[in-house]
């Protein structure tokens, strides 16, 4: 909490910059998990309703010649009634279906949007989008990145803040009985298709505000907003977040929009990456990172941080070199197949393949050595993760050496006392 | 004879060209427990889907205290005042005890749409909720996940779901399938107990419930009903013999 308030104080604009996206991703994907993880309705076309939010607060900044229809710190509400309303809309007719017809009708209405807002110049401006300006408001500029950060702040813990205590009231309980089994929730006199569209509207809604958010910090909008790829972020953050826990899609989002961020500068295979740890999450640990945190804590609790450490520190030793292997051979390899290289290889067909720049060093990829840089690191980091696990199996049967051994000392104890 | 609380005339239902449902008529009156018996496939599941408007009837009609109901979907019958069980349990699995009580128990209090209270904060609620789960002696496992309660208890656990919105009629298909004779002996008195004042609708295949259990009886078979009446008068109908109860009752 104080570190988020201290973050405009310690890091550079740009820095601040990255932290408002990645608290309007948290917000998103908290937004998108009401409807995936609680209410078990997995949409592929969230975009839409964070689209039609920042397009709505982007007119409303631009309404009455330019003064805005409501001040800047209450401007993302013109957002949350356009998610809400385009939600009911668009809830009303994909809800009418589930599973995968569900996620079908989702995609199809994103897509829909997507299509048709180039072509609707007056409400979308076309494919160079809406721009408008921050207005003062309450003494306040809204110039500064940091001003813009406090704002945004300000929504996102409210709005998460509400996502939360909403999981407490009856409409919570229900959203998550009809994931659980919407035909039974029928038979008790709950209208599951009114049910389902207020969930969806209300995700929606909240989608709508993060979509707000961004145009006050872009001051502009843009179809681009309905990309496809903005409705497989959310899911993709959502995922790796963990549907489960209600701050897991938010903790995925800013992860992940962070190293968005931070490495999209250093690599151009940022979506790879991306994509390697999505099916790696799905395969090895489905509850996503949330469910890592809460392993660890069970963990902890049964041996104590004291025995755990060398294991986590193995484990960790382990991943860096794995990702450390990986990385390495894939931007290798990213190099080689890059056009420069392609025609300054084939430049002179006879030479020997150049040596390839990375990390400061040049490296021959015709040589042995090369790979063997990456091929060792994977090795000794599938050795460490062995280890770890021999490690952690070797801390199970102690413990339950021990529990046995307690009890056999007790049973002895009363031997004796028989005796 | 009171006016009947519950009345199906000349009920039929089609899948494709197979009539499952020939013409079944039946007047339930407000305090009678009524059970439906007959061999498998014989269509005493459908008749619940239909009633409880799982199922749309192809022909015929169903009329719940001077309103028809057939056709209607299975929420507005519910609220009506028409509750059920499923014969293949049908629980939220993932979730607690009491929070699959307490879903039942909402929508008759009038929580539904509702976002701005807190669940948990609701006595009325809660109370009835801790006095359903007491009534079927799953107290003790109110926070165990429902899922892995034993068979026999997901069983109980349904049956109080089904009485949460205190109906007129309640339906229990199979309540007893999968129990101990003690658990048998326990729900069926349960049964009597939280039905009396309404009127029950039975489908069961333990004989010595049914028998013990119903005011009346109907023998459905092949989509008919060949006998209605007494348990004394379906014990000694010939043809009942002949069709389904055979050495089982003799």
């Amino acid at each position: 909490m104080v570190a988020l308030l201290a973050v405009p104080l310690v890091l550079s604009p740009g820095l601040v910059n990255a932290a408002i996206q990645m608290l309007i991703a948290a917000l998103f994907a908290s937004a998108f998990n009401l409807l995936c993880g609680q209410a078990g309705m997995l949409s592929f076309g969230h975009a839409a309703y964070f689209g039609v939010g920042a397009f709505a607060t982007v007119h409303a900044m631009n309404a009455l010649g330019g003064a805005g229809l409501l001040p800047t710190p209450i401007l993302p509400l013109a957002g949350a009634v356009g998610g809400l309303g385009i939600g009911l809309i668009a809830g009303w007719f994909a809800t009418k279906r589930t599973g995968t017809y569900f996620a079908m009708i989702t995609l199809a209405i994103a897509e829909l949007l997507h299509a048709l807002a180039p072509h609707l110049k007056g409400l979308f401006g076309g494919e160079a989008g809406v721009s408008a300006m921050r207005m003062p408001a309450l003494g306040l500029t809204f110039g500064s990145t940091t001003q813009v950060y406090y704002l945004t702040l300000l929504w996102v813990l409210a709005s998460v803040v509400l996502l939360y205590l909403y999981t407490l009231t009856p409409m919570g309980r229900l959203t998550l009985g009809l994931r659980e089994n919407g035909h039974r929730l029928r038979f008790l006199g709950y209208d599951t298709h009114k049910v389902s569209v207020l969930v969806f509207a209300i995700s929606g809604m909240f989608s709508g505000v993060a979509g707000g958010l961004q145009v006050i910090n872009n001051e502009a909008a843009n179809y681009v907003l309905f990309d496809p790829g903005l409705s497989a972020a959310v899911v993709l953050n959502t995922y790796i977040g963990g549907v489960k826990a209600f701050l897991g899609p938010a903790l995925g989002a800013s992860l992940m929009t962070f190293f968005g961020y931070a490495i999209s500068d250093v690599t151009q295979s940022w979506l790879l990456y991306q994509g390697v740890l999505f099916v790696l999450v799905m395969m090895f640990m489905p509850a996503g990172l949330a469910g890592l945190l809460g392993a660890a804590r069970a963990l902890r609790d049964r041996h104590g941080t004291g025995a755990l450490l060398p294991v986590l520190v193995l484990a960790a030793a382990a991943a860096l070199l794995l990702t450390a292997g990986t990385a390495f051979v894939v931007e290798m390899l990213q190099r080689i197949f890059s056009q420069d290289y392609r025609a300054l290889a084939g430049a002179n067909a006879a030479a020997p393949w150049p040596p390839v720049k990375l990390l400061g060093r040049s490296w021959p990829p015709a040589t042995l050595t090369t790979w063997l840089a990456p091929a060792s690191a994977v090795a000794f980091g599938a050795a460490l993760a062995w280890l770890a696990r021999r490690r952690l199996h070797a801390l199970e049967r102690r413990r339950e050496r021990d529990a046995s051994g307690a009890e056999s000392t007790t049973t002895a104890e009363v031997a004796g006392g028989a005796v | 004879m009171s006016a009947a609380i519950l009345t199906l005339r000349d009920l039929r239902k089609s899948f494709g060209s197979t009539e499952i449902i020939r013409g079944v008529n039946l007047e339930l009156q407000p305090d009678e427990r009524h059970a439906f018996i007959g061999p498998n496939g014989a269509g005493k599941s459908t008749v619940f889907h239909l009633i409880s408007g799982n199922l749309s009837p192809t022909a015929g009609e169903i009329v719940f205290d001077g309103r028809r109901i057939d056709g209607k979907s299975p929420q507005s019958i519910n609220r009506l005042g028409v509750s059920r069980s499923f014969q293949i349990t049908n629980i939220f699995p993932k979730l607690s005890v009491f929070e699959n009580l307490r879903l039942a128990v909402m929508r008759p209090r009038g929580l539904q749409y509702c976002f701005w209270h807190r669940i948990d904060r609701d006595a009325v609620v809660r109370e009835q909720t801790e006095r359903l789960l007491e009534q079927v002696r799953l107290q003790a496992r109110a926070d165990t996940i429902a899922g892995e309660l034993a068979y026999s208890e997901q069983r109980s656990l349904e049956i109080a779901m089904t009485l949460a919105s205190d109906p007129k009629v309640v339906l229990l298909d199979e309540p007893m399938a999968g129990m101990s004779n003690e658990e048998t002996a326990y729900t069926a008195d349960l049964i009597r107990e939280v039905t009396r004042g309404r009127a029950l609708m039975l489908v069961e295949h333990d004989m010595e419930v049914v028998f013990s259990i119903s005011d009346r009886i109907s023998v459905l078979v092949y989509g008919e009903v060949i006998a209605t009446g007494t348990p004394e008068q379906i014990r000694n109908n010939a043809s009942v013999k002949e069709a389904y109860l055979g050495e089982e009752i003799a």
